[in-house]
């Protein structure tokens, strides 16, 4: 995904204390790289090898050094970065900048900014921002609750009882964390699920209308955001559906380039969804804490066999 | 009204790891398809195909002698089925 310094700077206000100096009107630029570079060898006047395409932050170091320079080896140094086009410059620890830089940053429409982090702090966050800010997305039809830790997306079919189900879990302590749509980004190798703001903590059920679960349920009820684990599938009871009977080889689903586990439960009358819902989550979460009951069972079946037939 | 049949054969058990849960899966997949009732075991020892913990129980290891009995219209159909799961070792080794 695109992103441009406008982007950035809107984020980058509150987390990095990022201030915009120079180049309201240059803002609509696109970040190509999403890393920082510290120009430091460039200033040395080497740049054979020069990450022109990312932002350059100028941290104590730059300053100590151009510093050191005659002013006109200072200005021909400086002279030659921006001449490559940078997309633009961050000075840290609340510095003004120096009148060469000011100067070239308008002569190059070269958005200037500043901020009052220290230069590493500011490139790990920044990078993080960045990384956000870049991450993949989506809008995913489905509920999304969490269960003892368990980030479960209920998805299924209009009108087979997911908002329900998941009306359900939360009576039983387990919280809400988006109603029938939820929004999915990629964080690192994992997916972040949260709610649409305007939508968020609300869910609709069929004959009640629409209605806020912490008003209802408190706010233990709700989580602002949950990483996915899990996605199970509600469909309507067919006899000859192919659906897992043993559980030892669950199927999976690829949700953002991830794949996840995925469930198929069938609805019938009497079913008692919101029950099944959690038993998944929890034998999903045995899993992880290494204990396969399907698999072992297995395993014990297969070795009495063995035994008997003497191998 | 088609007539309800009541049918049984014996099958030997020829795969090496016996009925454990992959093929007691395939088993209760194949039964459900029926509507007759299917039953495996041994005389007065049976169980019903439709279920996996039951079949998990008959201890069908390699070389075992079961009997599967169909009732209900579509026996024959069901255990013809049911004959091709045990002749191709249940589609393991």
């Amino acid at each position: 995904m695109a992103i441009t310094l406008k982007d950035l700077l809107e984020t980058g206000v509150e987390r990095l204390s990022l201030e915009l100096m120079w180049g309201e009107g240059y803002l609509d630029r696109e970040i190509e790289e999403k890393a920082l570079n510290r120009p430091g060898l460039a200033l040395t006047g080497f740049f054979q090898y020069f990450a022109q395409r990312r932002l350059q932050v100028f941290g104590l170091a730059e300053f100590t050094y151009l510093k050191s320079l005659s002013s006109e080896e200072r200005a021909a140094r400086l002279r030659e970065m921006f001449e490559k086009n940078i997309p633009g410059v961050i000075i840290s620890r609340n510095r003004n900048p120096l009148p060469e830089i000011r100067a070239l940053a308008e002569e190059y429409k070269t958005p200037l900014f500043r901020t009052t982090m220290i230069t590493s702090h500011f490139i790990n966050e920044c990078t993080l921002i960045l990384e956000e800010l870049t991450a993949p997305r989506a809008r995913i039809q489905g509920t999304m609750l969490e269960i003892m830790g368990i980030g479960v997306l209920l998805q299924g079919q209009a009108g087979i009882g997911k908002s329900e189900t998941a009306l359900s879990l939360i009576g039983r302590g387990y919280s809400l964390v988006a109603d029938d749509v939820t929004e999915m980004v990629r964080a690192g190798g994992r997916v972040m699920a949260f709610a649409h703001e305007l939508t968020r903590y609300h869910i609709e059920i069929r004959g009640v209308g629409i209605v806020h679960v912490p008003s209802l349920y408190g706010v233990s009820a709700i989580r602002r955001d949950a990483m996915l684990d899990i996605v199970i599938n509600l469909h309507p009871y067919k006899n000859d559906a192919e659906e897992e009977r043993t559980g030892i080889q669950p199927g999976n689903i690829e949700v953002l380039g991830i794949k996840f586990p995925y469930y198929a439960l069938p609805v019938s009358p009497g079913r008692d969804m919101a029950n099944i819902v959690e038993a998944t989550a929890l034998n999903y979460k045995l899993k992880l804490l290494g204990h396969d009951a399907a698999k072992e069972l297995d395993e014990k079946v297969i070795g009495t066999f063995l035994r008997k037939v003497g191998k | 009204m088609a007539e309800e049949r009541n049918i049984a054969r014996e099958f030997e058990v020829l795969n090496k790891y016996g009925i454990h849960a992959r093929p007691a899966a395939l088993l209760v997949k194949a039964a459900g398809k029926f509507e007759c009732d299917i039953f495996i075991g041994r005389k007065g020892d049976e169980v019903s195909a439709k279920s996996i913990m039951g079949l998990l129980t008959i201890e069908g290891h390699q070389g075992a002698r079961l009997i599967v009995r169909a009732v209900g219209i579509d026996a024959e159909a069901a255990l013809l089925e049911i004959s091709a799961l045990f002749e191709n070792k249940f589609f393991e080794e």
